[in-house]
């Protein structure tokens, strides 16, 4: 069943997601996860690449209200392919009725989806898999002090590097390269655009991609009261786009209009400190700006 | 050899606490290992860190189970079992407290007939938003061992603290120095014992268990959401607290945007924060159109209000 949401009140204002779970206070993966279970609903599976959430089901304690798989880092797509055939399985035999079957889930970060997991994940949309395919990429390996990841951007400070040299890598792209069911970007600072983006997932079959970016206080550096005020920015001043792909079409869901400079985003982290103090650097704030316009540029033609 | 134990929340900068201290006794010229302890690499989270220093090379390693000096750098933790802050301390032990709280309260609440001294120091600072009890604690610490000299704690701390920049730096090192002098009646107090020997390990008990089958050995969880065990409330520094006269009722932002599910909706529509959960992230605080929800330090909330665990 597909719910209609259309505003803010036809958001759930009952919570799934346990409370009580080792993730960081303000933790912007959690945010984006515990929106996004309101509406998956109970009837899930979900396969955990190793990463900041693999401490989300510790013995006994889960937040969840079903089964929960963990993997290695490069291995869920793998993990969620044993489990929808078992379920595939269990159905043609008769021993499952239909309506009780579930939702394959893939939980991953960033280090995973970006990275040592996407040759697996790559597979499994190749295979067409039935899965949800869930990353909050909050840009870098948190969960072990934040070091450099493929989806670090530009310039971050990390604990492998004063200024990152890589580009983030652009995943979304890679997923959209193989065409799946469905690809979108989200983040948990524009819950309605999330909640509209759940809902048409739900509604197909095959691969899906929710990308989520997550802010992260630790690995960023910024006050965790400001998670959602800095998700916000990253959607206003354009560096992460709100998009999906849906029909062979990439579609953008929120055209920022103006959009804010970046620096008002970077400025808030002190992972940027070093493009603001003790001097600023006009070339790489010029350069990420430029960046930044000319994808707006290229999407807007 | 000394044996210290540090502990405080994941944020605190007790990390660089282990290691201004580390790097304070190695330029005094002793040998050191110094190694922070994480259950789970998380802000606000009870974490530890070791140090220790010999004239000789240390062969000991591992978890520092019997401390010459245990410094806690955030009071709230006492209440807490699972940070162990008096795990195996022994008669000589010093304890060093960073809290408003006077000796003799403590000295009620630990029960213990140890040397117990209380850093007064800037107990707040951490609410000022900056990990300074790290520095304040190596500052004191240092000190309290009497062999390192104020000079050659500055010099660690410029070492590794400067990359932050030279802001932080300068009010790290006011808060260290300052914790430094402040201690100065008890330099040397902390005493070295020496080395264990192998021989006087005492294995545990050890339980044979015979070998199942998976379905047997292998852990299953049946009941749903049961995360709520875990009382993640004792996290918090802050408490949100809601003014209901001017809340709009509006019925999904604070709720919707608390990662923590902690804020739930009454059968009137009015928010009610689950503070048994809460961490103290603050998102609301910082998401509410009205302003209704404002941050209070946990430490000055009435007594009339819900106790936070442990206290």
């Amino acid at each position: 069943m597909i719910n209609v949401i259309h505003r803010m009140k036809d958001l759930p204002s009952t919570h799934l997601l346990g409370t009580g779970t080792p993730m960081c206070a303000g933790c912007g993966g959690l945010g984006g996860l515990h929106q996004i279970y309101d509406l998956l609903g109970t009837r899930t599976v979900f396969v955990n690449a190793a990463g900041c959430m693999t401490l989300l089901a510790a013995y006994p304690f889960t937040p969840f209200r079903g089964s929960w798989l963990y993997t290695a880092m490069a291995s869920a797509p793998a993990g969620a392919q044993g489990v929808r055939d078992a379920l595939d399985i269990l159905l043609e035999q008769g021993r499952m009725p239909r309506d009780e079957d579930l939702t394959t889930v893939v939980i991953t970060g960033d280090g995973s989806a970006y990275g040592m997991g996407l040759s697996a994940t790559s597979a499994a949309i190749e295979r067409g898999l039935d899965f949800i395919y869930f990353c909050y990429d909050n840009e870098g390996y948190g969960n072990t002090g934040q070091q450099s990841s493929s989806a670090t951007p530009h310039a971050a400070r990390t604990a492998t590097s004063r200024s990152h040299a890589g580009r983030k890598k652009d995943l979304f792209a890679i997923w959209a390269a193989h065409q799946p069911a469905y690809a979108a970007t989200v983040i948990a600072a524009e819950p309605l655009d999330l909640a509209k983006k759940i809902e048409k997932a739900k509604s197909l079959r095959g691969p899906r991609l929710i990308l989520s970016l997550a802010p992260c206080p630790p690995g960023w550096d910024f006050d965790p009261a400001d998670a959602i005020t800095i998700g916000r920015l990253a959607v206003r001043s354009g560096i992460w786009p709100l998009k999906e792909y849906v029909d062979g079409r990439i579609v953008h869901t929120n055209r920022p209009h103006p959009r804010v400079p970046v620096e008002d985003y970077l400025k808030t982290q002190g992972r940027f400190r070093h493009l603001f103090e003790p001097r600023r650097d006009e070339t790489l704030l010029a350069e990420i700006q430029a960046r930044v316009d000319a994808y707006w540029a290229s999407v807007d033609t | 050899m000394f044996r210290i134990r540090i502990h405080g929340r994941g944020g605190q900068g007790i990390k660089t606490a282990g290691r201004i201290l580390g790097t304070a006794f190695f330029r005094a010229g002793y040998e050191v290992q110094d190694a922070p302890v994480y259950g789970a690499e998380r802000r606000g989270a009870p974490m530890f860190a070791c140090v220790r220093a010999g004239r000789e090379p240390i062969r000991e390693r591992g978890l520092i189970t019997r401390p010459d000096l245990v410094v806690i750098a955030d009071d709230t933790l006492v209440g807490i079992p699972a940070a162990k802050v008096l795990l195996g301390i022994g008669k000589h032990t010093v304890v060093l407290i960073q809290s408003a709280l006077e000796e003799a309260n403590w000295r009620t609440r630990l029960g213990i007939s140890n040397p117990i001294l209380v850093l007064p120091g800037r107990a707040l600072n951490q609410e000022a938003g900056e990990p300074l009890a790290g520095a304040t604690c190596a500052g004191a610490a240092a000190r309290l061992v009497g062999t390192i000299p104020r000079e050659t704690l500055a010099q660690a701390l410029r070492e590794e603290v400067s990359s932050l920049g030279a802001e932080i730096l300068e009010r790290n090192l006011e808060h260290a120095l300052a914790a430094f002098d402040a201690v100065t009646a008890n330099a040397g107090i902390v005493v070295q014992t020496a080395g264990t020997a192998a021989s006087d390990y005492i294995p545990p008990e050890w339980i044979n268990l015979p070998f199942d089958p998976a379905q047997l050995s292998a852990p299953d969880i049946y009941a749903a959401a049961t995360s709520v065990e875990v009382r993640t409330g004792l996290w918090r520094t802050m408490r949100p607290v809601i003014d209901y006269a001017r809340c709009n009722h509006c019925a999904w932002i604070c709720s919707t945007f608390c990662p923590d599910s902690a804020i739930a909706l009454r059968a009137d529509g009015a928010p009610e924060i689950d503070f048994d959960h809460c961490k103290g992230c603050l998102i609301c605080v910082a998401v509410c159109p009205p302003h209704a929800i404002s941050a209070l330090p946990e430490r000055a909330v009435p007594a009339t209000q819900p106790a936070r665990e442990g206290s």
